[in-house]
């Protein structure tokens, strides 16, 4: 293999890491904006919007062992029609009028970040 | 005595004087002065992307003559109290109250230019506030409006902090705006955390609760 293939590849590579993490960087923008009201902006339900009043703790998803069981399926049903959809709370709104498919697809990813972890 | 009176005779001139000028300038060019440098006025809306709304310093005013009451815009430009409970554009910053006062004569003059600033999206007349058993289930059970938003319940606040506060919604928005903001959400703010709710409430059922903010002490 010649020097050049090399550094060929190793650009490319670079290439591909940036514009995979600007992609993760737009997900979490969009997690910070829309989802961090409730769920706070790391993700462990504590939101700005919880307080004595909220009636339901909003999901933490940090905790692997309860997002496990939730399918992509159920994540990205609950994003777009909201709580009552599979049968949790109101608070949950949806979000299907506001985001696009692409769009709760990157908030599913960076959901599956926060609990490092897949659905069993 | 002679003195006296060419002392009161000036002050009383420059009083005329000063009081002229603030009058005399129009609310349009306080406004470029002193407000322009966070919100704008020259319609349809700028915002694309969530950087785009993050950049703006404070809410577009394009239609604040349909969104607001005038007798609380005047009031309010004196005396500026938070209608956010967070920072504009923070979720974890408090809302400091620390917007810019302005003077009796500019706050009409302003109110005026402000009022001015109308949408066609918003039909006059439509809505009275209005109570309904309806409207009360969507905004407290139902849909989440609670979990985002303050409001007062027999002088006691309850619910969220990421919008805008609802109490005192009766003095301060017109209902008709607010049935608008509802239906059409994109034509005055394309990229808000708010949900857009025109997919999961009726037409009907958005004017009953826009009739029952409206009511909002
Ligand atoms: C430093 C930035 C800044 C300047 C200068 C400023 N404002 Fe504001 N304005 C804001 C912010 C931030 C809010 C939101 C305040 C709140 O929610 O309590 C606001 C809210 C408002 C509102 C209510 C809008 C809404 O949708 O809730 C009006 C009306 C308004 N400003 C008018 C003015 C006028 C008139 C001036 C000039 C005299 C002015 N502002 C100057 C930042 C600014
Ligand atoms: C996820 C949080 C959230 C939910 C749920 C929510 N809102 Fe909002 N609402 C907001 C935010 C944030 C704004 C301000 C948007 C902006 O100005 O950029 C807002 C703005 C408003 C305004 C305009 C207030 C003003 O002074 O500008 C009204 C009226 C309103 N919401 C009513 C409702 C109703 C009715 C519901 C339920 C059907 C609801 N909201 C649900 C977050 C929410």
């Amino acid at each position: 293999m010649s020097r050049f293939v090399i550094i060929a590849t190793m650009v490319f590579g670079l290439a591909l890491s940036a514009a995979g993490s600007a992609q993760a960087a737009d997900a979490k923008q969009m997690f910070d904006f829309y989802c961090a009201q409730c769920h706070g902006v790391n993700g462990d339900g504590k939101g700005v919007n919880v307080g004595k009043d909220f009636a339901t703790d909003p999901r933490n998803f940090t905790i692997a062992a309860d997002m496990e069981k939730r399918s992509d399926e159920d994540i990205r049903g609950v994003i777009k029609d909201g709580g009552p959809s599979i049968s949790k709370s109101p608070l949950m709104p949806p979000w299907g009028a506001t985001l696009s498919a692409a769009e709760v697809d990157g908030l599913l990813a960076h959901i599956r970040q926060l609990c490092k972890c897949k659905a069993k | 005595m002679r003195l006296l009176a060419v002392t009161v005779s000036l002050g009383a001139a420059l009083l005329v004087m000063t009081t002229a000028n603030s009058y005399a300038a129009g609310g349009d060019a306080i406004f470029k002065k002193s407000c322009a440098s966070c919100h704008y006025t020259d319609g349809p809306a700028k915002e694309k992307t969530i950087a785009d709304q993050l950049a703006k310093k404070g809410p577009e005013l394009f239609y604040a003559g349909s969104k607001f009451q005038k007798a609380w815009l005047a009031a309010w430009l004196q005396n500026p109290k938070p209608i956010r409970p967070m920072k504009y554009n923070s979720l974890t910053e408090k809302n400091k109250g620390d917007h810019p006062k302005s003077s009796a004569g500019d706050a009409a003059a302003l109110t005026d230019f402000l009022m001015g600033l109308t949408s066609p999206e918003v039909k006059a007349g439509v809505i009275k506030p209005a109570e309904s058993p309806q409207a009360k289930a969507i905004f407290n059970k139902k849909m989440p409006c609670t979990g985002c938003h303050e409001f007062s319940l027999k002088g006691e606040l309850h619910g969220g902090k990421s919008g805008p506060s609802l109490v005192g919604v009766s003095k301060r928005l017109n209902p008709d705006w607010i049935y608008a903001y509802l239906a059409n959400i994109k034509v005055f703010k394309p990229v808000r955390d708010m949900p857009d709710f025109s997919s999961a409430l009726s037409p009907k059922e958005m004017e009953n609760v826009a009739a029952y903010l409206a009511t909002f002490e």
